[in-house]
Formats: C-alpha cells, structure tokens, sequence
C-alpha cells in the first residue's frame, strides 16, 4: 500500500505528542497536581496513532480508560483534556468525569469507560445507529486484554456479527490485567482466536508497529464501511507502567520488561522514516519540539485554569433541573 | 376510547413509532412472538424489522446498546422481559445510562426509555415477580415512571419517549388485561405529576401501579364505615412530586403509604422520610406503610396470595390511625 | 537416544489475510490437539525423547497436560534450553539446538514463513512440515498421528527412501555477494515501502517473482508460476517471472484463500539451479514466502538465486509405506 510522506509524518508526531502528553501527565501525577487514578499509556502510542487514522470526525469511537492516546490521535483538544485530568472547569468534560471518562461526542468520542467490559454494548450500539441511519460511520470498540474475559464482550460480538454492524473491535493486548499477565488470565491467550466463534475476520498483529496497525485497521474499517460486518483486531503491545500510577508493578519480569522496552514504537518507526529519507533528522526533532510546546501549553493551560463553581455538582444529572 | 393497559402501552409506541422514525424497538421476543405478555404484537408486520428488532438472550447488549445508540441520537425503547432481570444488567443502567451525560459534562443525551414488568401474582415465583422500583430511584440521572391506568400508561409513555433522559418504564403484569378510557392519538401526561385518583379527607395513601386499584377498593370500603380516604398516585418516583404529596397530607393529617415492594428500602421509606422532614407539622398520627414482607416472592399460591399486599392490609393499616 | 523435535508457531494462521482475503483463523487450541496426536505417534513408534520450543502458549505442555491418563508414554518431553522471545527467530533457534542436540526429525507446525525460519538453521535434519498456516505451499495439511508415526520411523533410520525424504530447492537472497536470507517457495518484489502486516493479497503491487516451484492449485504467489507453468517439487528448475503490462499473456490466479486474481505478465523464464536474477531497482520491498522481510533502498542491489540446499522434507505417505514394505507396522517388529 502507498502512504503518502504526510500521513508517515503525521503518525510520528502523533506518537511523540501522546508519549509526551503521558509522561508528563505521570509526572503531575506523581506531584500531587492531578487527582485520582491515572492509567498510563506509554509504550503503547502505535495503536492510538496507526488506529485512529483510519477513522473520520463523524466515525464513532468507544474507549476503555488506558485511553488519553487514542483521544489525542481522534484530535481531542489537548488544553481541555489536560485540564479535565486536573478537574478544571474548561475541562473536556468541565471537569466531571476525570482521566477514566473522559469523553468527547463533538468527535463521535464515546467515552473512557470506568467500568471495563462496559464499552463493548455501547460502541456495538453506536454501529447499530450508524446502521440504522443508512450512514457510512462505523464505530470502533477498543479495549484491553483483561477486559475481554467480561460476559458483555460476547453478547456484544455475536449481536454485532448477526447484525452484520459496522464496527471493528480493537483488542490492545498489552500483556497484562490488572496484575495478571496474559497467560493467567486468558484461557485461550490469543484474543483473535474468539472470531472463530462469531465467524469473523480475527488478526493478530504487532501493536508496536504503527504501519501494521494502520494497514490492518484500514483493512477492517473498509470492511466494516462496506456492509461486510465486523472484526476482530489483536495488537500485541506492552504496558510499560504499572495498570496505574503509583502500582510499582512487582509482578512484572525485569527481563521481560526490558526486552519489550527494546521494541518500543517511536525509535523504530523514525529509524524507519531516516532509513527510507521519509524524514530528517531535523524534521523529526522539530516534532518533538512541536509536541513539547504542545504539553508545554496544555499544562499551562490547565493550571491556569479555575476550578468549577460548586454550583456544577447539581448539572447535567438530567436534561433540566428535576 | 376503551382499551387495555397492554393495548395503551402498544397505542403509545406505534404514535411515536409513527411520529419520529428514530423511534425503535428492542428486545427479547418483541417482533413475531409479541413479547411475552403480548405488549408489542403486531408491531413487526407494521413497523417492519428494521424498527421492531428481536434481540438473542443479551440483557447487557440490550440495554447496553441502547445508551450507545440513543447517544448517537436514536430513540430506543427497549424492553427486559421481567423487572427481575435488571439484575443482569445493572451496569449498564447505573453505571452508564445514568452517569454518561453527568461525566460527559452535559454533552450526551441518552433519551432511551427501559421497559419492564414487574409484579407477582401469577406464580411465577421468586424471580420473575419482583416489583424493584425503589431500586434505581437510588441511582441519579434515571426517571422512574410507574402506571396505574391504561391513560396513565398511554401518556406517560408517549412523554418518556421523548424525555431526553434515560426513563425505566415499570409495567404491572396484572393489569394487562385491564381496560379503561384512553384518550386517541398524541397524547402526553407531563412526567413528575402526581395525580389524585379519588378525593379524601381524612387520611392520605401514596401508592402507585397496581396498588392503586387496591386502595381504590380499599378507599371504598373505608368509606362505607365513615374514612374518607385520598388516593394520591404519584406516577412518577424520581422526578417525584413533593409538593403535592405534603400538599394532600397537610390536608388530611394522616398518611399510609401502599406499595408491592419488600418494605426494607422500598420507596416507600423514603416518601416517609421526605413528609417526616418537610410535612412534620401536618401529621397527627404515626406514618403507616403497607408493603410486601421481607421475603422472596413465594411460588406456591397460597404464600403467594399471603406475600402480596392486600385490601384488608390496607384498610388495617387505614384504621390503626383513627 | 531416538530424539524428534517439535517446533509449533503459535502466532502462524492469524495474519491479515483473514481481513483482506478468506483465510480462516487457526486457533491456538487447534494446534495443541495436532500435537497431542503427534505426540502419540512418536510414542507409538517407540521414539524416547521429544524435544520441543517453548513458545507462549505452551502447545506442547497444554497437549501433555490433556493426555489422557491411561496413556504410558515411554516419550521424555523436554523444552528446548532457548530463550523465547516470542518473534520468528525464534524457530531458527528451536531449530539450530535441535540440529545441535542430533534429532532425527523436526516437526513443524505453522506456515511457509515458520518454516523458512526452520529451513535457515535446521541443517540435513529432516523436517516434517503440518501446515498451520495461511495460504501454504511447503507445509500440507496432515493429521497429526501420521505425521508422529512418519516423523519417529524417520528419526530412528527405519526408512531413507528417496521418495520419502526429498531434497528440496531454495532461494537465496544476496546482498552485495553475502547471503542475507533465504525462502523455500517464493521471493517476491513489491512496490511498497515498508514491512506493514507483512502479507501480500494486491496483485497489483507485484513487480517481480522468483519461485522454487508452483502448482495450478498452489494458494499465494507460486500459484501464478503454477498457472504458466507447472514445477513441481523435484524439478531441478524454478521461474522467473516479471509483472506488468506490455505482455502478452494475463493468467488467473489464486495469489491468496479465495483471491483469484488477473495477473498480467510482461515475461517469465525458467531458472537453472545457480541461476540468479537481479532484483529491480527500489525502493521495494521484497516479500519471502508470502511475508514481507527486506525494505529495499533506492541504491541497494539485491540478487535472488535457486539453489537445491533447501531442507530434506518428510512425505508422511511415501514414509510410512516405505514402513510398511519394511515390515515395520506388524507387532513385534519394532
């Protein structure tokens, strides 16, 4: 497949944008400056970046909460994000929902969901309106390989594949539930072998390869548009932190942990793009700077930013004042 | 016109299956079969597949999908076959049909509305005759709306379909079957009124759905030994209507509160609660409550008849204030 | 010591393919119940040890642990002393330690591209391939107590027919003179430029195929040498084929499961053993056994040669025949 230099250029300063945007929200975190749960993203960029370049601003896009990547690469304005993690006023979702629900319907953006499992009902419904509408959207379902072992992931698949929706579940298998790694929680291990069940399309792929993930999702997106019902994709990837911040992690294998570092996404991909003179070096450190100022604004952003009136506890339960 | 409960509930979906076509259907056995009590027959060779949608066995998927869609601007009435069943999808009403539009910081509408039967008496035992009203009234960001009358039924119905919010629909089974005068076409009751269903003067009983038609024939009963009753069906618990709740004790000085839940954390406590703060003064008499023991439902009909709350329970409870 | 080993690719049948043609998706659990079987028939035929590569879903403990309980296995199932790391190379490892540790067989299960992996390291070891793959050339679908049978009576020496261990043909791949890689049915050159999903289903992104052999009914590559003109195993020959307009033939064929697609050919020639063929000028990428492997630069020459080094391969029926002409499967003879 041909990609133009424009979208290879553009899947780096996503990746390097979200890397930055993650470590500096872990660091704030670790400050003191935002609260609650964080759940960090870091290491797993290519899938945010490879995936949400198939999708359109009107493609709807359910989320679990490792997702703030996913967000970025949907082009969710990153003052707002960031000051919603704060729990800001001006925040994505004036500050209510947090890291875990954050949400953006302006860009079909169905929500972080705090309750893992939850999604899979609510993105197969947002197919079924796109079905319904006689629209070309389709929906996309992400979640993590712990959260497929929930009842809801199989009546959400078998209705989808009945139904022939237009959605495509995305599985980021980053190798860990909670604290349970893949071969503990997983009877089958690889999460595409359940297509079989619902006799569609299931693919395994190399998450930290953002060119496989975009050639792969691309694939399952235009099928979904097509009417041809949908898929299941597995990205193999790893959670280089903790399930959140804070969790050191014991569990993990220090080999393992250091062998996957070696495979981290963003030193590949631009070795890549210098290798084939997609990108100079000069213009790969000019989008590390352009998501450095990025950050650098949102975070100011976000601290200057005011706290919600406390009159905004009473908001937004309904549609008017009960 | 006459018509039955069931046939009010059916008149109300087909006006608004008719009026906007984003009106949908969802649920287990609705399309050919009618539903398992005959609420939506016909409905499929009318409305076509497409709008009367047979779900699998999906409690999660159905109300799931329902968020997700109405999210994305549909307009679902989905049905769960027994109230019992809630239990299967808690989540997805507690968790996201009541909070997405709250953690999305205004910026979701999930105008779904959630039917469900509940009731005993038709020995169908402790799992398919539970009446859980009261418990998602604990749950913010749901409306509760629980008939007593075919019009009822038919008005309320129409309202909750158009309500941006996520309304739970709570059908009696033993009123099916019951007939009544139902004004034709478009017709719409506001949701959050009570209504007054007989006149009295010296004491008040709160109740709603089929004991409603109980304390009626209590009331006349009461009636002929000299207590002038007043039956106030509040229609809807969550909104509830406060004022006219304290407005009718403030009146008659003294309130029995009738429901068929179990009366540990039934609604009717909080009814208490709220006449026990804001209406202390109008009471002259101790608040009575007259609900289902604190047991499971019983299959055997003569437990059966014992567990459910009867005239004469009613007219005990009525006489132990005077 | 009668020693096989078991190299099974947990990752092989889940690939693109099954979005953007028909393949279908090889689960995990598949391959546990062909090695299960497998097991059973080296035992069967008193083969004492089977030396396997771990890999991360543990197919062969998972086979072992489903055993049934009245089964006496005489075999000692021991894990290769490799560290995973969960890639291809893997299998070349699993399959150099096997060569080192003297196994007379090494089974394998997965697709043309694990066995290329096999093929790189395995030495004169025969292999005994059981597809598990995509759209397999080298490897065929087996059930798996045959193949057990086949592969024990080949590691212990009862049979060496030429029939049932062939010799077969590879390409080498060679930059600048030095050998970089290899395939055992197909080198292709594409126009795309990077690795991606490795898989290749667009016919139109095709500039150039070097093949080992091809059948009319071969499913991938191969097949469009198969639809011009059959080489089989044994011939001592392979193709060189150039695509694009400005030829006179257009074939049809199956380049993928259930893809059967106009191929144009601007020329094709056949290929003598020692034969080379330049690869054209990049950037390219170039695909080995349906998988692309190699980014080619602008200024980077490439060159593709036939050569019959490849693997020494197991016919699982002409093996147990030979077996059975032995006198091997009457009791007592063993």
């Amino acid at each position: 497949m041909d990609i133009q230099k424009k979208q290879l250029l553009e899947f780096y300063q996503q990746m390097v944008t979200i890397r930055i945007f993650e470590s500096r929200v872990c660091e704030l975190f670790a400050a003191g400056q935002i609260p609650g749960f964080v759940h960090s993203s870091l290491g797993q960029e290519a899938i945010a970046a490879g995936v949400m370049a198939c999708v359109e601003k009107d493609d709807k896009v359910g989320l679990h909460h490792r997702s703030h990547g996913e967000m970025i690469a949907k082009g969710a304005d990153m003052n707002k994000m960031m000051a919603e993690l704060f729990g800001k006023a001006t925040g994505t979702c004036k500050g209510k929902g947090g890291s875990m629900h954050i949400a953006d319907m302006d860009l079909g953006i169905l929500g972080a969901n705090g309750i893992l499992g939850a999604g899979y009902a609510i993105a197969t419904g947002a197919a079924f309106a796109c079905q319904y509408n006689e629209t070309k959207d389709i929906a996309l379902c992400l979640f993590g390989d712990g959260q497929s072992n929930r009842g809801p992931f199989h009546e959400s698949l078998n209705v989808a594949a009945l139904w022939k929706l237009p959605i495509v579940f995305i599985c980021e298998n980053n190798g860990f539930g909670l604290s349970n790694p893949v071969k503990e929680h997983l009877a089958t291990d690889c999460v595409s072998d359940r297509a079989a069940a619902y006799g569609i399309p299931g693919v395994t792929v190399d998450g930290n390869d953002v060119l496989a993930v975009y050639e792969t999702t691309l694939e399952a997106v235009d099928r979904a548009r097509k009417g041809n019902g949908p898929s299941l994709l597995e990205f193999t990837t790893w959670r280089w932190h903790g399930h959140f911040e804070g969790d050191p992690a014991v569990y993990k294998d220090a080999q393992e942990q250091e062998e996957w570092l070696k495979k981290d996404p963003i030193p590949r991909f631009a070795k890549q793009l210098l290798e084939q003179k997609n990108a100079t070096q000069a213009e790969l450190d000019e989008m590390q700077a352009k998501g450095e100022a990025l950050v650098d604004a949102a975070v100011k952003f976000a601290e200057e930013s005011p706290w919600p009136d406390v009159s905004e506890l009473f908001t937004d339960v309904y549609d008017r004042q009960m | 016109m006459q018509m039955t409960y069931a046939e009010a509930i059916r008149d109300a979906m087909r006006v608004e299956l008719k009026r906007d076509p984003k009106v949908y259907l969802a649920g287990e056995d609705i399309g050919v079969f009618g539903g398992c009590f005959g609420v939506t027959a016909g409905l499929l060779d009318e409305f076509g597949p497409k709008r009367i949608v047979d779900t699998p066995i999906s409690e999660n998927f159905i109300v799931g999908h329902a968020v997700g869609s109405s999210a994305c601007g549909l307009r679902p009435i989905v049905e769960i076959m027994f109230n019992d069943f809630i239990a299967v999808c808690f989540d997805e009403m507690c968790n996201q049909a009541a909070k997405v539009r709250y953690m999305f910081g205004g910026k979701a509408d999930v105008g779904m509305v959630l039917r469900m039967p509940i009731g005993a008496g038709i020995g169908a035992a402790a799992q398919h005759s539970q009446s859980l009203e009261g418990l998602l009234t604990h749950i913010p960001g749901l409306i509760s709306v629980i008939p007593s009358t075919p019009a009822d039924a038919k008005g309320l119905l129409i309202s909750a379909i158009r309500d941006d919010n996520p309304v739970i629909f709570y059908e009696h089974k033993q009123m099916y079957g019951m007939p009544g005068e139902v004004p034709e076409g478009d017709y719409t009751i506001p949701i959050g009124k009570a209504d007054i269903k007989r006149e009295g003067s010296d004491v008040t009983i709160v109740t709603w759905s089929w004991m409603v038609q109980k304390s009626l024939a209590a009331a006349e009963k009461l009636a002929a030994e000299g207590i002038n009753a007043e039956v106030l069906d509040p229609r809807t618990l969550i909104p509830l209507d406060k004022e006219a709740i304290l407005k009718s004790v403030a009146k008659t000085g003294k309130l029995v509160i009738v429901h068929e839940e179990v009366k540990t954390s039934g609604f009717g406590g909080e009814i208490a609660a709220i006449v026990s703060e804001e209406g202390f003064d109008y009471l002259d008499a101790p608040i009575k409550r007259v609900a289902a023991p604190d047991t499971p439902i019983p299959f055997s009909p003569a437990l059966e008849q014992a567990y459910i709350p009867s005239e004469e329970k009613i007219i005990e409870a009525v006489k132990a204030l005077f | 010591m009668v020693s096989v080993g078991i190299i099974a690719n947990p990752a092989s049948g889940k690939d693109i393919r099954r979005l953007v043609a028909h393949s279908i998706t090889f689960n995990n659990q598949e391959k546990v119940n062909i090695v299960q079987r497998a097991i059973l028939g080296l035992n069967s035929v008193g083969v004492e040890e089977l030396i396997y590569m771990p890999d991360y879903y543990n197919i062969v403990p998972r086979a072992m642990a489903c055993m049934p309980g009245d089964y006496k296995l005489n075999i000692k199932v021991i894990q290769a002393d490799m560290v995973m790391n969960g890639i291809q190379e893997d299998s070349a490892d699993a399959a150099r330690l096997m060569r080192e540790c003297h196994t007379g067989c090494i089974i394998t299960l997965g697709g043309d591209g694990t066995n290329r992996m096999v093929a790189k390291t395995c030495g004169d070891v025969p292999v005994l391939p059981i597809s598990t793959g995509t759209n397999n050339v080298f490897p065929r679908m087996l059930e798996g107590t045959g193949a057990g049978m086949a592969a024990g009576v080949v590691a212990r020496g009862l049979v060496n027919g030429s029939k049932s261990i062939q010799k077969n043909k590879k390409l080498k791949i060679l930059k600048e003179g030095t050998l970089v890689d290899i395939a055992l049915i197909d080198a292709v050159v594409l126009k795309d430029i990077f690795i991606g999903s490795r898989a290749i289903w667009d016919a139109e992104r095709i500039k150039q195929v070097v093949v080992t052999r091809g059948e009319p009914d071969s499913i991938g590559i191969s097949a469009i040498a198969g639809n011009l003109e059959p080489i089989g195993t044994l011939d001592e020959y392979g193709m060189a084929i150039e695509i694009g307009q400005g030829g006179d033939i257009t074939i049809m064929a199956p380049i993928a499961p259930g893809l059967i697609r106009p191929v144009p050919i601007r020329n094709y020639r056949l290929l003598n053993l020692g034969e080379e063929v330049k690869v054209s000028n990049g950037p390219g990428v170039i695909a080995l056994d349906g998988e692309r492997e190699i980014e080619v630069g602008e200024n980077d020459e490439y060159f593709i040669q036939l050569t019959l080094d490849g693997p020494n391969v197991v016919n699982v029926r002409e093996t147990l025949r030979e077996a059975v002409q032995k006198g091997y499967s009457r009791m007592g003879n063993l």
